[in-house]
């Protein structure tokens, strides 16, 4: 019947068009759009920072730390690969002789780091803060807008803004686990003011801690398409002695999307800590 | 003198971290690494859920009775970047796992490598990333707008 062999052909053309988008029917590793790339469709890394219309640098996409994976998968039939900032363990890492701890801060140093992870707060699937984020082993996502930065989380799909709209930090603002944040220009890097941090935070697994008479600075450098830096000034009197900085360095991610990492769904890990220990090994 | 202490108390966890090389969302203090685990059962769940899948097997001990075990494995979302999904392992499956037992509870371990019946390994690598150079070069000079 000569009237099918349209629909017929129809058919035919529609599904050839899906052919490709039928391939791609995952999003896990969907090319990521805008991204400069080399010759064998690998990005190039070491392409310029982007700008945005404005002639700013743009800090758009997504970040992890820039750790490689096989550091953390040395043997052939490792499943447990995570790549991992050394400095989540203990973000003062770097520091000749450490953070500058307050009497106070050793006291609950001591305490936490007796206790393992019973009473990190990461632990309970609570939010981290900044700059903790930074180091944890979930993909960070930054949307720039000319008045504002969103950073998007992965751990607990969460989210934290950065007003560039030339408002003073918040005066005895209401603490919170993100804080207050607000930012300027300083040429080609982003300068972060950070205030109204919650009491009880930690910075690392080591329980180093943070309060609410923290003021945090970070310094958001773009060195190149692949590679930002992130200098993290804590000036926290309750805690340290002195203020401090380390420079933390993110790679960008591409080629696959945000994948929410709702740590309730079913934590199963804090009644570990809280039985007692049946092994006898300790 | 407390300053010694707190710097102890960190080169001692993360000593322990070192050892045990990957960490998701806890310090992982709540296993005891120097205790292993090597068992070979089947599959009876896979919990595809955050914040980490948990694998349970079947495991038929020496007098006969059927233990159940459960297996922390990486959070789904690292392991779908890895190449797993929700149904790479289904039940029945035999497997062989490895792994480090909770400290305070029975049948309960951190699971470090998975062998299919035949005894190859399974989901072993890294996770496929496009990796900058450690000390990165600035790109050239860029010329403002």
């Amino acid at each position: 019947m000569p009237e099918m062999k349209l629909p017929r052909l129809l058919i035919a053309l529609v599904l050839l068009g899906m052919g490709p988008g039928l391939a791609q029917a995952q999003w896990i590793d969907y090319k990521t759009p805008g991204v400069p790339r080399l010759a064998d469709g690998k990005p190039d890394l070491k392409a310029r920072a982007p700008r945005t219309a404005d002639g700013k640098t743009d800090f758009s996409g997504m970040w992890f730390a820039n750790v490689p994976a096989k550091d953390y998968c040395r043997t052939a039939d490792c499943i447990q690969e995570e790549r991992m900032a050394g400095e989540q363990m203990n973000i003062g890492r770097k520091l000749p002789g450490g953070l500058p701890y307050t009497e106070w801060s050793k006291e609950q140093m001591k305490i936490r780091g007796r206790a393992g992870g019973r009473y990190d707060p990461h632990t309970y699937c609570k939010p981290p803060n900044f700059p903790r984020a930074w180091t944890l082993p979930q993909y960070l996502k930054i949307v720039q807008t000319p008045k504002e930065m969103v950073i998007l989380h992965e751990f607990n799909a969460a989210y934290r803004e950065i007003y560039m709209d030339g408002r003073p930090l918040p005066v005895d603002p209401n603490p919170t686990w993100n804080g207050y944040s607000i930012a300027h220009w300083d040429g080609d890097v982003l300068v972060i003011e950070t205030n109204g941090i919650r009491d009880d935070m930690w910075l690392d697994i080591a329980g180093s801690p943070i309060t609410e008479s923290a003021k945090v600075t970070e310094r958001l450098k773009r060195l190149n398409f692949g590679v930002m830096q992130v200098e993290v000034t804590v000036d926290d009197p309750k805690a340290y002695t002195k203020p401090w900085t380390v420079t933390l360095e993110m790679a960008v991610q591409v080629d696959t999307p945000m994948i929410e990492e709702i740590c309730m769904d079913n934590e199963q890990d804090v009644k570990l800590y809280e039985q007692p220990d049946i092994t006898g090994s300790n | 003198m407390a300053t010694n202490k707190v710097a102890l108390l960190i080169r001692a966890l993360g000593g322990m971290l070192v050892a045990t090389a990957a960490l998701a969302h806890h310090s992982q203090s709540e296993f005891d690494f120097k205790l292993k685990v090597n068992v070979e059962g089947k599959v009876t769940k896979v919990d595809w859920r955050s914040p980490h899948a948990r694998l349970y097997v079947d495991v038929v001990g020496e007098d006969g009775k059927v233990v159940n075990w459960d297996f922390e494995l990486p959070s789904p979302t690292t392991m779908m970047r890895r190449g797993w999904k929700r149904d790479s392992l289904k039940p029945g499956d035999t497997i062989t796992v490895t792994g480090a037992r909770a400290r305070n509870y029975p049948n309960i371990a951190y699971a470090s490598t998975i062998k299919d019946a035949r005894g190859k390994p399974m989901f072993t690598g890294v996770t496929p990333i496009y990796e900058p150079e450690k000390e990165a070069a600035p790109s050239a000079p860029d010329k403002k707008p």
